[in-house]
Protein backbone atom coordinates (compact mmCIF):
# COMPACT_ATOMS: atom_id res chain seq x y z
CA UNK A 1 0.00 0.00 0.00
CA UNK A 2 1.02 3.80 -0.09
CA UNK A 3 1.46 5.64 2.89
CA UNK A 4 2.34 9.19 3.89
CA UNK A 5 4.04 9.40 7.70
CA UNK A 6 3.77 12.33 10.01
CA UNK A 7 5.93 11.96 12.87
CA UNK A 8 7.75 14.82 14.91
CA UNK A 9 10.72 11.68 16.68
CA UNK A 10 13.31 11.61 13.41
CA UNK A 11 14.45 8.54 14.94
CA UNK A 12 10.97 7.02 14.95
CA UNK A 13 9.84 8.59 11.78
CA UNK A 14 12.72 6.58 10.30
CA UNK A 15 12.32 3.86 11.97
CA UNK A 16 8.91 3.20 10.59
CA UNK A 17 9.80 4.14 7.18
CA UNK A 18 12.48 1.30 6.60
CA UNK A 19 10.38 -1.25 8.21
CA UNK A 20 6.81 -0.25 6.07
CA UNK A 21 9.91 -0.41 3.10
CA UNK A 22 10.93 -3.96 4.43
CA UNK A 23 7.06 -4.97 4.49
CA UNK A 24 6.97 -3.90 0.56
CA UNK A 25 5.26 -0.95 1.25
CA UNK A 26 5.49 2.76 -0.31
CA UNK A 27 6.04 5.79 1.35
CA UNK A 28 4.86 8.41 -0.53
CA UNK A 29 6.43 11.29 2.22
CA UNK A 30 7.38 11.63 5.74
CA UNK A 31 7.05 14.41 7.78
CA UNK A 32 7.74 16.40 11.07
CA UNK A 33 4.82 17.93 11.50
CA UNK A 34 1.27 18.11 10.23
CA UNK A 35 0.88 21.68 8.66
CA UNK A 36 1.49 20.55 4.95
CA UNK A 37 0.31 17.02 5.99
CA UNK A 38 -3.61 18.00 4.81
CA UNK A 39 -2.52 19.26 1.41
CA UNK A 40 -0.15 16.95 0.40
CA UNK A 41 -2.32 13.59 1.61
CA UNK A 42 -4.80 15.48 -1.41
CA UNK A 43 -2.14 16.30 -3.91
CA UNK A 44 -0.59 12.80 -3.72
CA UNK A 45 -3.81 10.65 -2.49
CA UNK A 46 -2.35 7.52 -0.32
CA UNK A 47 -3.54 4.40 1.03
CA UNK A 48 -3.19 5.08 4.09
CA UNK A 49 -1.91 8.37 6.28
CA UNK A 50 0.22 7.17 9.53
CA UNK A 51 -0.17 10.57 11.92
CA UNK A 52 0.80 10.96 15.63
CA UNK A 53 -1.41 13.20 17.40
CA UNK A 54 1.54 15.37 19.24
CA UNK A 55 3.45 17.43 17.22
CA UNK A 56 5.08 20.48 17.42
CA UNK A 57 4.43 24.03 16.79
CA UNK A 58 1.73 23.50 19.71
CA UNK A 59 2.45 19.52 20.70
CA UNK A 60 -1.07 19.04 21.54
CA UNK A 61 -3.49 17.67 19.32
CA UNK A 62 -2.06 19.06 15.87
CA UNK A 63 -1.90 15.05 14.08
CA UNK A 64 -5.72 14.80 14.95
CA UNK A 65 -6.84 17.40 13.61
CA UNK A 66 -5.63 17.17 10.35
CA UNK A 67 -6.08 13.27 10.42
CA UNK A 68 -10.33 14.38 11.33
CA UNK A 69 -9.73 16.85 8.06
CA UNK A 70 -8.51 14.22 6.42
CA UNK A 71 -11.05 12.30 6.90
CA UNK A 72 -13.67 14.39 6.20
CA UNK A 73 -12.26 15.67 2.71
CA UNK A 74 -11.03 12.56 1.47
CA UNK A 75 -13.11 9.70 2.84
CA UNK A 76 -11.68 6.71 0.68
CA UNK A 77 -8.04 7.34 2.50
CA UNK A 78 -7.24 5.42 5.29
CA UNK A 79 -6.39 7.26 8.66
CA UNK A 80 -4.46 5.53 11.38
CA UNK A 81 -3.52 7.80 14.64
CA UNK A 82 -0.75 7.67 16.71
CA UNK A 83 -1.71 8.64 20.47
CA UNK A 84 0.85 9.17 23.47
CA UNK A 85 -2.00 8.16 26.03
CA UNK A 86 -5.36 6.74 25.87
CA UNK A 87 -7.91 9.67 25.34
CA UNK A 88 -11.27 8.76 25.16
CA UNK A 89 -11.99 12.35 23.74
CA UNK A 90 -9.26 12.02 20.89
CA UNK A 91 -10.70 8.74 20.03
CA UNK A 92 -14.28 9.89 20.11
CA UNK A 93 -13.36 13.19 17.95
CA UNK A 94 -11.93 10.51 15.09
CA UNK A 95 -14.85 8.18 14.79
CA UNK A 96 -17.17 10.88 15.00
CA UNK A 97 -18.06 10.18 11.23
CA UNK A 98 -17.93 6.51 11.39
CA UNK A 99 -15.12 3.10 12.03
CA UNK A 100 -14.40 3.02 8.07
CA UNK A 101 -10.66 2.94 7.31
CA UNK A 102 -9.82 4.51 10.67
CA UNK A 103 -7.40 3.61 13.50
CA UNK A 104 -6.09 5.34 16.67
CA UNK A 105 -3.75 3.19 18.66
CA UNK A 106 -1.21 3.92 21.44
CA UNK A 107 2.23 5.22 20.18
CA UNK A 108 3.65 2.06 22.13
CA UNK A 109 1.86 -0.01 19.60
CA UNK A 110 4.26 1.03 16.75
CA UNK A 111 6.99 -1.02 19.41
CA UNK A 112 4.81 -4.57 18.39
CA UNK A 113 5.35 -4.30 14.77
CA UNK A 114 3.26 -7.05 13.96
CA UNK A 115 0.28 -5.79 15.37
CA UNK A 116 0.95 -2.26 14.18
CA UNK A 117 0.86 -3.73 10.33
CA UNK A 118 -1.98 -5.66 11.18
CA UNK A 119 -3.89 -3.08 11.89
CA UNK A 120 -2.61 -0.83 8.87
CA UNK A 121 -3.88 -4.07 6.89
CA UNK A 122 -7.44 -3.75 8.65
CA UNK A 123 -7.56 0.39 8.24
CA UNK A 124 -6.54 -0.53 4.41
CA UNK A 125 -9.27 -3.14 4.14
CA UNK A 126 -11.81 -0.52 5.23
CA UNK A 127 -12.07 -1.73 8.38
CA UNK A 128 -10.90 0.11 11.71
CA UNK A 129 -8.08 -0.87 14.53
CA UNK A 130 -8.67 0.82 18.03
CA UNK A 131 -5.99 0.01 20.58
CA UNK A 132 -7.03 -2.96 22.62
CA UNK A 133 -6.11 -0.57 25.96
CA UNK A 134 -8.37 2.01 24.99
CA UNK A 135 -10.70 -0.86 24.61
CA UNK A 136 -10.56 -1.77 27.58
CA UNK A 137 -10.73 1.23 29.42
CA UNK A 138 -14.02 1.92 27.46
CA UNK A 139 -14.91 -1.05 29.07
CA UNK A 140 -14.12 -0.30 32.74
CA UNK A 141 -14.72 2.82 32.91
CA UNK A 142 -18.44 2.16 31.03
CA UNK A 143 -21.70 3.61 33.04
CA UNK A 144 -23.38 0.44 31.40
CA UNK A 145 -22.06 -1.58 34.15
CA UNK A 146 -24.83 -4.17 35.06
CA UNK A 147 -25.60 -5.49 31.63
CA UNK A 148 -21.56 -5.70 31.29
CA UNK A 149 -21.52 -7.82 34.13
CA UNK A 150 -24.03 -10.18 32.77
CA UNK A 151 -21.75 -11.34 30.19
CA UNK A 152 -19.78 -14.07 30.94
CA UNK A 153 -16.14 -13.88 30.94
CA UNK A 154 -15.78 -15.13 27.38
CA UNK A 155 -18.41 -13.37 26.12
CA UNK A 156 -16.44 -9.81 27.44
CA UNK A 157 -13.03 -11.33 25.95
CA UNK A 158 -15.25 -11.84 22.20
CA UNK A 159 -16.54 -8.14 22.80
CA UNK A 160 -13.32 -6.54 23.41
CA UNK A 161 -11.43 -8.19 20.64
CA UNK A 162 -14.35 -7.17 18.19
CA UNK A 163 -14.29 -3.26 19.88
CA UNK A 164 -10.73 -3.23 18.33
CA UNK A 165 -12.19 -3.66 15.39
CA UNK A 166 -11.83 -7.51 14.08
CA UNK A 167 -13.69 -9.46 11.46
CA UNK A 168 -15.16 -12.91 13.24
CA UNK A 169 -12.62 -15.11 11.36
CA UNK A 170 -9.90 -13.15 13.47
CA UNK A 171 -11.30 -12.96 16.38
CA UNK A 172 -11.48 -16.69 16.29
CA UNK A 173 -8.18 -16.79 15.34
CA UNK A 174 -7.20 -15.00 18.68
CA UNK A 175 -9.29 -16.25 20.76
CA UNK A 176 -8.55 -20.58 19.82
CA UNK A 177 -12.68 -20.62 18.78
CA UNK A 178 -14.63 -21.78 16.45
CA UNK A 179 -16.41 -19.46 13.78
CA UNK A 180 -19.60 -20.79 14.84
CA UNK A 181 -18.76 -20.51 18.35
CA UNK A 182 -17.36 -16.78 17.57
CA UNK A 183 -20.78 -15.71 16.16
CA UNK A 184 -22.64 -17.70 18.86
CA UNK A 185 -21.06 -15.24 21.49
CA UNK A 186 -21.70 -12.01 19.45
CA UNK A 187 -25.44 -13.00 19.13
CA UNK A 188 -25.24 -13.81 23.02
CA UNK A 189 -23.57 -10.60 23.66
CA UNK A 190 -25.63 -8.10 21.15
CA UNK A 191 -28.68 -9.90 23.11
CA UNK A 192 -27.67 -8.83 26.20
CA UNK A 193 -26.28 -5.27 25.56
CA UNK A 194 -29.64 -4.72 23.56
CA UNK A 195 -27.90 -3.64 20.72
CA UNK A 196 -29.25 -3.81 17.37
CA UNK A 197 -27.30 -5.99 14.76
CA UNK A 198 -26.30 -3.45 12.45
CA UNK A 199 -25.70 -3.96 8.69
CA UNK A 200 -22.39 -3.49 7.82
CA UNK A 201 -19.24 -4.61 9.95
CA UNK A 202 -17.58 -1.30 10.63
CA UNK A 203 -21.04 -0.06 11.82
CA UNK A 204 -21.06 -3.10 14.44
CA UNK A 205 -17.68 -1.93 15.83
CA UNK A 206 -18.87 1.92 15.99
CA UNK A 207 -22.35 0.80 18.15
CA UNK A 208 -19.93 -1.27 20.44
CA UNK A 209 -17.89 1.55 20.58
CA UNK A 210 -20.62 3.94 21.51
CA UNK A 211 -22.36 1.79 23.74
CA UNK A 212 -19.36 1.89 25.87
CA UNK A 213 -18.43 5.63 25.86
CA UNK A 214 -21.81 6.45 26.43
CA UNK B 1 -6.65 46.53 65.81
CA UNK B 2 -5.93 49.66 64.20
CA UNK B 3 -3.27 49.68 61.75
CA UNK B 4 -0.41 51.39 63.06
CA UNK B 5 -0.57 51.50 66.57
CA UNK B 6 1.84 48.75 68.65
CA UNK B 7 1.92 47.61 71.65
CA UNK B 8 1.15 50.35 74.57
CA UNK B 9 -0.89 50.44 77.45
CA UNK B 10 -4.07 52.20 77.90
CA UNK B 11 -2.07 54.83 80.25
CA UNK B 12 0.76 55.80 78.05
CA UNK B 13 -1.49 56.41 75.31
CA UNK B 14 -3.60 58.18 77.14
CA UNK B 15 -1.06 60.48 78.37
CA UNK B 16 0.27 60.54 74.52
CA UNK B 17 -3.32 61.67 73.45
CA UNK B 18 -3.16 64.62 76.27
CA UNK B 19 0.16 65.44 74.72
CA UNK B 20 -1.38 65.35 71.36
CA UNK B 21 -3.55 67.96 72.25
CA UNK B 22 -0.80 70.27 73.48
CA UNK B 23 1.94 69.94 70.71
CA UNK B 24 -0.81 71.67 68.15
CA UNK B 25 0.01 75.23 70.68
CA UNK B 26 3.98 74.18 70.35
CA UNK B 27 3.09 74.35 66.07
CA UNK B 28 0.31 77.38 65.54
CA UNK B 29 1.91 80.35 66.95
CA UNK B 30 5.58 79.59 65.34
CA UNK B 31 3.57 78.26 62.00
CA UNK B 32 1.26 81.60 62.16
CA UNK B 33 3.86 83.92 62.89
CA UNK B 34 7.00 82.39 60.70
CA UNK B 35 4.84 80.50 58.30
CA UNK B 36 4.37 83.22 55.89
CA UNK B 37 7.95 83.50 55.57
CA UNK B 38 7.92 80.08 53.73
CA UNK B 39 7.13 81.87 50.69
CA UNK B 40 10.75 83.80 51.10
CA UNK B 41 13.39 81.27 49.61
CA UNK B 42 16.19 82.07 51.96
CA UNK B 43 14.38 81.56 54.93
CA UNK B 44 13.05 78.75 53.80
CA UNK B 45 15.98 76.23 55.11
CA UNK B 46 16.23 77.35 58.28
CA UNK B 47 12.27 77.06 58.32
CA UNK B 48 12.46 74.11 57.28
CA UNK B 49 14.81 72.68 59.78
CA UNK B 50 12.80 74.10 62.65
CA UNK B 51 9.62 72.27 61.00
CA UNK B 52 11.56 69.01 60.76
CA UNK B 53 12.24 69.17 64.59
CA UNK B 54 8.45 69.68 65.29
CA UNK B 55 7.78 66.95 63.53
CA UNK B 56 10.78 64.69 65.26
CA UNK B 57 8.82 65.47 68.65
CA UNK B 58 5.56 64.29 66.85
CA UNK B 59 7.62 61.24 65.87
CA UNK B 60 8.89 60.97 69.42
CA UNK B 61 5.54 60.95 71.07
CA UNK B 62 3.76 58.31 68.80
CA UNK B 63 6.85 55.93 69.20
CA UNK B 64 7.26 56.85 72.52
CA UNK B 65 3.36 56.30 74.05
CA UNK B 66 1.50 54.08 71.23
CA UNK B 67 4.53 51.96 70.45
CA UNK B 68 4.80 52.70 66.53
CA UNK B 69 7.83 51.84 64.80
CA UNK B 70 8.74 53.80 62.22
CA UNK B 71 11.25 52.63 59.24
CA UNK B 72 14.71 54.88 59.99
CA UNK B 73 15.87 56.05 57.07
CA UNK B 74 12.84 57.51 55.66
CA UNK B 75 13.43 60.63 54.34
CA UNK B 76 10.17 62.88 54.34
CA UNK B 77 9.64 65.85 51.63
CA UNK B 78 9.08 68.92 52.99
CA UNK B 79 5.58 69.56 51.31
CA UNK B 80 4.51 66.34 53.23
CA UNK B 81 5.97 67.54 56.32
CA UNK B 82 3.85 71.10 56.41
CA UNK B 83 0.76 69.18 55.41
CA UNK B 84 1.17 66.80 57.95
CA UNK B 85 2.10 69.56 61.14
CA UNK B 86 -1.36 71.53 59.56
CA UNK B 87 -3.31 68.17 59.54
CA UNK B 88 -1.71 67.79 62.64
CA UNK B 89 -2.56 71.24 64.22
CA UNK B 90 -6.47 71.01 63.59
CA UNK B 91 -6.57 67.10 64.47
CA UNK B 92 -4.63 68.16 67.95
CA UNK B 93 -7.16 71.33 68.39
CA UNK B 94 -10.30 69.25 68.26
CA UNK B 95 -9.12 66.37 70.26
CA UNK B 96 -8.35 69.32 73.03
CA UNK B 97 -12.08 70.19 72.67
CA UNK B 98 -13.44 66.48 73.07
CA UNK B 99 -11.75 66.10 76.29
CA UNK B 100 -12.64 69.27 77.38
CA UNK B 101 -16.13 68.51 76.51
CA UNK B 102 -15.54 65.50 78.75
CA UNK B 103 -14.23 67.32 81.60
CA UNK B 104 -17.47 69.43 81.44
CA UNK B 105 -19.54 66.57 81.03
CA UNK B 106 -17.40 64.93 84.73
CA UNK B 107 -18.37 68.10 86.18
CA UNK B 108 -22.34 68.03 85.08
CA UNK B 109 -22.35 64.55 86.70
CA UNK B 110 -20.92 65.96 90.09
CA UNK B 111 -23.77 68.82 90.15
CA UNK B 112 -26.38 66.14 89.04
CA UNK B 113 -24.73 63.90 92.17
CA UNK B 114 -24.85 66.93 94.47
CA UNK B 115 -28.48 67.38 93.75
CA UNK B 116 -29.68 64.01 93.72
CA UNK B 117 -28.26 63.86 97.27
CA UNK B 118 -29.57 66.99 98.62
CA UNK B 119 -32.96 65.56 97.26
CA UNK B 120 -33.62 68.90 95.09
CA UNK B 121 -34.05 66.71 91.72
CA UNK B 122 -37.27 64.43 90.81
CA UNK B 123 -36.83 61.02 89.90
CA UNK B 124 -38.14 61.70 86.39
CA UNK B 125 -35.89 64.85 85.79
CA UNK B 126 -33.12 62.23 86.94
CA UNK B 127 -33.72 60.31 84.67
CA UNK B 128 -33.91 62.89 81.93
CA UNK B 129 -30.44 63.77 82.54
CA UNK B 130 -28.90 60.52 83.05
CA UNK B 131 -30.39 59.57 79.62
CA UNK B 132 -29.07 62.46 77.88
CA UNK B 133 -26.13 62.36 79.31
CA UNK B 134 -24.85 58.87 78.68
CA UNK B 135 -25.97 58.98 75.02
CA UNK B 136 -23.23 62.57 74.78
CA UNK B 137 -20.49 60.49 77.12
CA UNK B 138 -21.29 58.14 73.99
CA UNK B 139 -20.59 60.24 71.46
CA UNK B 140 -17.55 61.89 72.95
CA UNK B 141 -15.78 58.77 73.61
CA UNK B 142 -16.78 57.61 69.93
CA UNK B 143 -14.95 61.01 68.91
CA UNK B 144 -12.12 60.34 70.60
CA UNK B 145 -11.37 56.69 69.56
CA UNK B 146 -12.21 58.45 66.08
CA UNK B 147 -9.52 61.15 66.79
CA UNK B 148 -6.82 59.05 68.14
CA UNK B 149 -6.88 56.57 64.88
CA UNK B 150 -6.66 59.67 62.68
CA UNK B 151 -3.75 60.54 64.85
CA UNK B 152 -1.95 57.24 63.98
CA UNK B 153 -2.92 57.58 60.42
CA UNK B 154 -1.73 61.15 60.24
CA UNK B 155 1.44 59.59 61.22
CA UNK B 156 1.72 56.33 59.33
CA UNK B 157 0.87 58.71 56.38
CA UNK B 158 4.12 61.01 56.83
CA UNK B 159 6.46 58.83 58.32
CA UNK B 160 6.32 56.31 56.40
CA UNK B 161 4.55 52.17 56.89
CA UNK B 162 4.07 51.72 60.53
CA UNK B 163 5.47 47.82 61.51
CA UNK B 164 1.90 46.42 60.71
CA UNK B 165 1.83 48.18 57.23
CA UNK B 166 5.52 46.27 57.00
CA UNK B 167 3.53 43.24 57.76
CA UNK B 168 0.70 43.80 55.43
CA UNK B 169 3.17 44.02 52.66
CA UNK B 170 5.65 41.19 53.55
CA UNK B 171 2.31 38.77 53.79
CA UNK B 172 1.33 40.44 50.37
CA UNK B 173 5.05 39.21 48.88
CA UNK B 174 4.90 35.90 50.17
CA UNK B 175 1.40 35.23 48.67
CA UNK B 176 2.68 36.14 45.39
CA UNK B 177 6.10 34.37 46.27
CA UNK B 178 4.16 31.04 46.85
CA UNK B 179 1.80 31.42 44.14
CA UNK B 180 4.92 31.54 41.49
CA UNK B 181 6.67 28.81 43.11
CA UNK B 182 3.39 26.58 42.41
CA UNK B 183 3.49 27.65 39.01
CA UNK B 184 7.08 27.12 38.96
CA UNK B 185 7.40 23.72 39.77
CA UNK B 186 3.81 22.59 37.40
CA UNK B 187 5.96 24.64 34.48
CA UNK B 188 9.02 22.08 35.45
CA UNK B 189 7.07 19.14 35.68
CA UNK B 190 5.88 19.96 32.24
CA UNK B 191 9.32 19.92 30.92
CA UNK B 192 10.34 16.64 32.63
CA UNK B 193 7.17 15.40 30.93
CA UNK B 194 8.20 16.32 27.50
CA UNK B 195 11.27 15.13 28.59
CA UNK B 196 10.73 12.11 29.16
CA UNK B 197 7.77 11.83 26.25
CA UNK B 198 9.54 13.60 23.29
CA UNK B 199 13.51 11.60 24.43
CA UNK B 200 13.18 8.61 26.65
CA UNK B 201 9.99 7.12 25.31
CA UNK B 202 10.78 7.72 21.22
CA UNK B 203 14.06 6.29 21.85
CA UNK B 204 12.83 3.16 23.40
CA UNK B 205 9.83 3.12 20.66
CA UNK B 206 12.22 2.79 18.14
CA UNK B 207 14.81 0.38 20.11
CA UNK B 208 11.56 -1.93 20.24
CA UNK B 209 10.90 -1.71 16.60
CA UNK B 210 14.10 -2.25 15.53
CA UNK B 211 14.40 -5.47 17.31
CA UNK B 212 10.55 -6.61 15.72
CA UNK B 213 12.38 -5.35 12.25
CA UNK B 214 15.05 -7.71 13.32
CA UNK B 215 13.16 -10.86 14.55
CA UNK B 216 10.40 -10.49 11.16
CA UNK B 217 13.92 -10.43 8.92
CA UNK B 218 15.39 -13.47 10.69
CA UNK B 219 14.50 -15.63 8.01
CA UNK B 220 14.02 -13.30 5.09
CA UNK B 221 18.05 -11.93 5.32
CA UNK B 222 19.87 -13.40 8.39
CA UNK B 223 22.73 -10.65 7.80
CA UNK B 224 20.69 -7.27 7.77
CA UNK B 225 18.52 -8.91 10.70
CA UNK B 226 22.38 -9.01 12.43
CA UNK B 227 22.86 -5.59 11.49
CA UNK B 228 19.80 -4.18 12.94
CA UNK B 229 20.42 -6.07 16.03
CA UNK B 230 24.11 -3.98 16.31
CA UNK B 231 21.94 -1.19 16.03
CA UNK B 232 19.68 -2.17 18.80
CA UNK B 233 21.90 -2.90 20.75
CA UNK B 234 23.62 0.97 20.40
CA UNK B 235 20.46 2.42 20.59
CA UNK B 236 19.99 0.66 24.22
CA UNK B 237 23.19 2.39 25.20
CA UNK B 238 21.69 5.77 23.82
CA UNK B 239 18.43 5.38 25.75
CA UNK B 240 20.63 4.66 28.95
CA UNK B 241 22.84 7.77 28.88
CA UNK B 242 19.30 9.56 27.81
CA UNK B 243 17.92 8.56 31.14
CA UNK B 244 20.57 9.48 33.00
CA UNK B 245 20.29 12.86 31.56
CA UNK B 246 16.98 13.60 32.20
CA UNK B 247 17.55 12.22 35.81
CA UNK B 248 20.16 14.80 36.54
CA UNK B 249 18.33 17.58 34.64
CA UNK B 250 15.70 16.74 36.89
CA UNK B 251 17.50 16.36 39.84
CA UNK B 252 21.14 16.32 40.16
CA UNK B 253 21.95 13.85 43.02
CA UNK B 254 25.89 14.89 43.62
CA UNK B 255 24.24 18.09 45.18
CA UNK B 256 23.37 16.33 47.93
CA UNK B 257 25.89 13.77 48.26
CA UNK B 258 28.92 16.04 46.92
CA UNK B 259 27.42 20.06 47.26
CA UNK B 260 27.42 22.53 44.92
CA UNK B 261 30.87 23.19 43.82
CA UNK B 262 31.05 19.50 42.77
CA UNK B 263 27.22 19.48 40.84
CA UNK B 264 28.25 22.47 38.83
CA UNK B 265 31.19 20.85 37.86
CA UNK B 266 28.57 18.41 36.33
CA UNK B 267 26.89 21.53 34.48
CA UNK B 268 30.23 22.11 32.85
CA UNK B 269 30.62 18.38 31.46
CA UNK B 270 27.18 18.10 30.48
CA UNK B 271 27.23 21.71 28.70
CA UNK B 272 28.17 21.80 24.74
CA UNK B 273 29.91 25.11 25.34
CA UNK B 274 32.99 25.41 27.06
CA UNK B 275 32.18 26.98 31.00
CA UNK B 276 34.57 27.99 33.63
CA UNK B 277 33.64 27.67 37.03
CA UNK B 278 35.08 30.05 39.61
CA UNK B 279 33.65 28.95 43.22
CA UNK B 280 34.89 31.54 45.77
CA UNK B 281 32.44 30.71 48.66
CA UNK B 282 34.43 29.13 51.03
CA UNK B 283 34.48 26.18 53.01
CA UNK B 284 31.48 26.85 55.27
CA UNK B 285 28.36 25.17 54.11
CA UNK B 286 25.50 26.69 52.50
CA UNK B 287 22.29 25.64 53.58
CA UNK B 288 20.21 23.09 51.35
CA UNK B 289 17.89 25.37 49.70
CA UNK B 290 20.05 27.80 48.36
CA UNK B 291 22.32 25.57 46.94
CA UNK B 292 19.72 23.85 44.96
CA UNK B 293 18.40 27.31 43.79
CA UNK B 294 22.06 28.54 43.03
CA UNK B 295 22.42 25.48 41.20
CA UNK B 296 19.23 25.65 39.18
CA UNK B 297 19.60 28.78 38.12
CA UNK B 298 23.79 28.84 36.80
CA UNK B 299 22.05 25.57 34.75
CA UNK B 300 19.56 27.45 32.87
CA UNK B 301 21.16 30.02 32.49
CA UNK B 302 23.95 27.77 30.93
CA UNK B 303 20.99 25.78 29.25
CA UNK B 304 19.73 29.70 27.61
CA UNK B 305 23.13 30.24 26.33
CA UNK B 306 23.83 27.25 24.72
CA UNK B 307 20.49 27.01 23.06
CA UNK B 308 19.72 30.75 22.14
CA UNK B 309 22.43 32.78 22.68
CA UNK B 310 24.84 31.43 20.20
CA UNK B 311 27.43 32.07 22.84
CA UNK B 312 31.08 30.39 22.67
CA UNK B 313 31.81 30.37 25.71
CA UNK B 314 30.27 30.97 29.39
CA UNK B 315 31.56 32.04 32.66
CA UNK B 316 30.01 30.98 36.55
CA UNK B 317 31.49 32.90 39.24
CA UNK B 318 30.07 32.03 42.52
CA UNK B 319 30.92 34.04 45.89
CA UNK B 320 29.82 34.39 49.13
CA UNK B 321 29.72 38.06 50.98
CA UNK B 322 28.86 37.43 54.44
CA UNK B 323 25.06 36.07 54.57
CA UNK B 324 24.81 36.41 50.92
CA UNK B 325 26.03 34.17 48.51
CA UNK B 326 25.87 35.90 44.78
CA UNK B 327 26.05 33.67 41.50
CA UNK B 328 26.77 35.43 38.69
CA UNK B 329 26.68 33.90 34.99
CA UNK B 330 28.03 35.91 31.97
CA UNK B 331 28.08 34.54 28.27
CA UNK B 332 29.49 36.70 25.24
CA UNK B 333 26.15 35.19 23.06
CA UNK B 334 23.77 37.84 21.18
CA UNK B 335 21.84 38.69 24.10
CA UNK B 336 18.09 39.75 24.10
CA UNK B 337 17.09 37.17 26.48
CA UNK B 338 13.23 37.65 27.56
CA UNK B 339 13.58 38.20 31.54
CA UNK B 340 9.28 37.28 31.11
CA UNK B 341 10.44 33.66 29.30
CA UNK B 342 9.31 30.81 31.44
CA UNK B 343 13.16 29.61 32.51
CA UNK B 344 13.69 33.05 33.90
CA UNK B 345 10.34 33.47 35.55
CA UNK B 346 10.79 29.73 37.01
CA UNK B 347 13.91 30.75 38.37
CA UNK B 348 12.90 34.60 39.57
CA UNK B 349 10.37 32.54 41.79
CA UNK B 350 12.96 29.97 42.81
CA UNK B 351 15.27 32.78 43.79
CA UNK B 352 12.26 34.69 45.38
CA UNK B 353 10.96 31.94 47.47
CA UNK B 354 14.28 32.00 49.26
CA UNK B 355 13.83 35.71 49.60
CA UNK B 356 16.72 36.40 47.19
CA UNK B 357 17.00 38.44 43.71
CA UNK B 358 17.46 38.10 40.21
CA UNK B 359 19.10 40.94 37.97
CA UNK B 360 19.04 39.71 34.15
CA UNK B 361 21.00 42.43 31.96
CA UNK B 362 20.78 41.30 28.19
CA UNK B 363 20.76 43.91 25.63
CA UNK B 364 20.51 42.97 21.88
CA UNK B 365 23.57 41.97 20.74
CA UNK B 366 24.96 41.12 24.06
CA UNK B 367 26.52 39.98 26.14
CA UNK B 368 24.00 38.24 28.96
CA UNK B 369 24.94 38.84 32.82
CA UNK B 370 23.13 37.29 35.20
CA UNK B 371 23.38 37.85 38.99
CA UNK B 372 21.16 36.01 41.48
CA UNK B 373 22.04 36.95 45.23
CA UNK B 374 21.03 34.73 47.91
CA UNK B 375 20.43 35.18 51.31
CA UNK B 376 22.17 32.01 53.79
CA UNK B 377 20.66 32.86 56.92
Amino acid sequence: MRVILAEDSTLLREGLVRLLVEEGHEVLAAFGDAETLVAEVEARRPDVVVADIRMPPTHTDEGLRAAVEIRERLPETGVLVLSQYVERSYAARLLAAGAERVGYLLKDRVAQVEEFLDALERIHAGGAAIDPQVVHQLVVRSTHADPLARLTPREREVLEVLAQGYTNAAIARQLHLSLSAVEKYLNAVFDKLELHRADGYSRRILAVLRYLEA
Amino acid sequence: MRGGEGEASAGRRFVGVLLGCFSPLLFLVPGLVLGPLLLWPRARPLLMAGARRLAALERSRRSLFFGDRFPGAYEVPDRRLLRYLAARVGAGLVTGLVLGLLVFGEVLAVLLVRGVVRGSLGWTELLGQLLLGGVLLFLDVQGLYALTALDARLARACFGPSEQELLRRRIDELALSRAAVVQAVDTERRRIERDLHDGVQQRLVALAMLLGRARRGRERDPQQADALLWQAHREAQDVLAELRDVAWRVYPAALDSLGLEEALGGVAQRCGIPLRVRFEAGDAPLPRPVETAAYFVVSEAVTNAAKHSAASAVSVHVTRDGPLLSVRVEDDGRGGADPAGSGLTGLRSRVAALDGTLRVDSPLGGPTTLVAELPCA
